[in-house]
């Protein structure tokens, strides 16, 4: 059956038969089927199929009942109906690109705002103890009561009392201040810090610090006669102090005393014991401390660690309440992991952090005082001659291997080179003499 | 008769009778829809349960300009193509492996289940929407994000193909038919 011969096409039949062909074509279709035999049969071929596919009939399901979990979803949109809609359909607001973007941007805002508030909170506090006007009187202005002035360095303290304070230098008076400062904050610090490392996965755990959080560095050089006492007694300060070594090496030339590197990680309030003990070991060659404020640090990672948990929580209540498709489900699961990864860094730095203000690092070196011996005669003089003959020979077989690589290498092009000039010049040469010969001629008979 | 789409409008704003008629209406269609295309009988139940489920879940984001039973047919092919996913990652195919009815099917039945499994998948898709759901061709083609004309053309396409598939097994009822005649006679 082809177009030519019927006015209606076969699919055009079958669309009329499932009355989805439009009117004017069912009408001719209608009257072309009452008078075409193979179009008539055709219709009772389709109609047959329908029939016989309905031969396929599915037994019943269970009876028909609701399910508790269909009950318990319609309980809960029962319960906030508005709420859920309203979540959702921020949600869905939330996956066009363009809100994305802007959510970003005021994420970022947002944590900007925070940090800049929290920074500007905790500025006076610190200004005041890094500036020259700080004293004990503005101290427990900042810090509070008289409990948290500085009991690890009474030394430090001027005995003529403030006014004697006052009329410090200001490179003294700031040195002062801030061991003041950092024998405040580590009694604080530690309980803070140690909350802050024991409870890591404590997501509403972000609250802005009480106190600065300064990440304390000190150095100490030492030289003693007693080498080898002094790495015992290292060690034995380290396990009075609650210490531990960071990293250890010692250096042992031949004809220089020994030396020992260590890194020493004690606990912020431990510092000024343990240096004052480590004093005793052997002659203070160099002695050195400092302190990096983190508190801004640690407050923007708190920050975004409090958001990045938001965003996984979130995320996660899209994926657990949205059907959409796989592809829409897979991308939410990434973004899940990557967010996911973003946290666990963010709580690794943040860990990393806290053991930097917990425990203060603190770089010792014990250098050995060498005594020179005296030596008859240099050691290994025979030893030397001999190496210095095998020097002599082996530069000699050297020089021999090179000579012979360069005339491998260059050898070939020098001979094409020969052959190429030899001719030339040869006829060149010839020709000089043929002209000079006469002219000798003559001055010989001159 | 209330439509589908007031009953879902009425759910939509917190009605649990208007979903217990719209389950009533739907069960088995849905329940039907899974156990031709799936070898499990307790699996077609549990995806029909998903699939209003699924509806609950999503109530607040249909729109009435979406028909409701093609918004439930779409769920439904989303979660029959991720049951698919799930157990092999080969084009979707009638399974080999059918869980017969308790009462066992009929022979027509099993004629027209092993012609449709010889079908291609993507016409054969069309044609079960077409004959067992009943959908007209424009809610195929939106279902199948495919043009109208083309659902027209794969739905013939795939009669066509079926009839032939089926053809055999009328010659073969036909013969025996006039044996039976031809028996009663002598």
């Amino acid at each position: 059956m082809s177009k030519s011969n019927h006015p209606i096409e076969q699919e055009e039949l079958m669309a009329y038969l499932d009355g989805e062909l439009a009117t004017n074509r069912a009408v001719a279709a209608a009257a072309h089927l009452e008078h075409c035999a193979e179009c008539q049969e055709l219709a009772a071929d389709l109609r047959k199929l329908s029939q016989e596919m309905m031969a396929w009939e599915v037994e019943q399901a269970s009876p028909p009942e609701i399910t508790n979990e269909m009950v318990a979803e319609l309980e809960m949109r029962k319960r906030e109906p508005k709420k859920q809609a309203s979540i959702r359909r921020r949600w869905s607001m939330l996956f066009t690109p363009r809100k994305l973007v802007f959510a970003g941007g005021s994420a970022v805002v947002m944590v900007l705002i925070v940090s800049f508030f929290s920074f500007s909170r905790l500025r006076p506090a610190h200004e005041a103890l890094l500036s020259g006007e700080a004293k004990g009187g503005k101290l427990e202005h900042y810090f509070g009561n008289d409990s948290y002035m500085p009991k690890p360095v009474p030394a430090s303290t001027p005995p003529g009392g403030p006014e004697a304070y006052a009329s410090m230098s200001r490179s003294q008076t700031l040195g002062n201040v801030a061991k003041i400062a950092s024998g405040i904050v580590t009694h604080e610090q530690d309980a803070h810090v140690t909350n802050l490392a024991d409870d890591e996965t404590d997501s509403s755990d972000h609250s802005v610090p009480s106190v600065p959080m300064i990440a304390r560095v000190a150095g100490i050089t030492l030289s003693t006669k007693e080498f080898d006492k002094s790495r015992s007694g290292l060690e034995q300060i380290l396990k009075r102090h609650n210490g531990y070594m960071g990293e250890l090496k010692v250096n042992a030339p031949a004809d220089a005393g020994r030396t020992l590197t260590a890194t020493l990680r004690v606990p912020g309030r431990e510092l000024e014991a343990a240096m004052a003990e480590l004093k005793k070991l052997g002659r203070v060659e160099d002695e050195s401390q400092g302190g990096e404020e983190v508190t801004q640090q640690y407050v923007d990672l708190e920050a975004r660690l409090a958001n990045g948990k938001h965003t996984e929580q979130r995320l996660t209540e899209i994926l657990r309440t949205r059907t959409g498709k796989l592809q829409d489900v897979l991308k939410v699961e990434l973004e899940i992991d990557r967010v996911r990864g973003e946290i666990e860094q963010m709580q690794a730095e943040k860990k990393e952090l806290s053991k930097r203000v917990a425990f203060a690092t603190l770089n010792t070196t014990v250098k050995e005082e060498y005594f020179a011996k005296l030596q008859g005669a240099p050691a290994s003089t025979g030893s030397r001659f001999r190496n210095a003959a095998v020097d002599g020979y082996n530069t000699v077989v050297q020089g021999l291997i090179d000579v012979g690589l360069f005339l491998l290498s260059a050898g070939p092009s020098l001979l094409l080179w020969a052959v190429i000039l030899f001719f030339p010049v040869r006829w060149a040469w010839k020709k000089f003499r043929s002209t000079r010969g006469p002219e000798q001629a003559e001055e010989e008979q001159a | 008769m209330i439509s589908d789409e007031a009953l879902m409008l009425s759910f939509q704003r917190g009605s649990r009778e208007a979903f217990e008629e719209l389950f009533a209406r739907y069960r088995e269609p849905l329940y039907g829809f899974f156990r031709r295309r799936l070898a499990s009988k307790d699996r077609a139940e549990d995806l029909a349960q998903e699939t209003f489920l699924a509806v609950i879940r999503a109530a607040v984001r249909y729109e009435p300009r979406a028909m409701v039973k093609t918004y439930f047919y779409a769920i439904a092919l989303k979660l029959l193509a991720a049951e698919r996913r799930k157990f092999s990652g080969n084009e979707p195919q009638l399974d080999d492996e059918y869980e017969p009815a308790e009462d066992g099917p009929s022979e027509e039945a099993l004629w027209v289940r092993q012609a449709l499994e010889k079908l291609d998948a993507n016409e054969r898709e069309i044609l079960m929407l077409r004959e067992y759901e009943q959908l007209n061709y424009a809610e195929i083609a939106e279902l199948l994000r495919l043009p109208v004309n083309t659902v027209r053309s794969r739905l013939f396409r795939s009669r066509m193909a079926l009839k032939s598939f089926l053809e055999p097994k009328r010659n073969t009822q036909s013969r025996s038919r006039s044996t039976a005649e031809g028996e009663a006679k002598s």
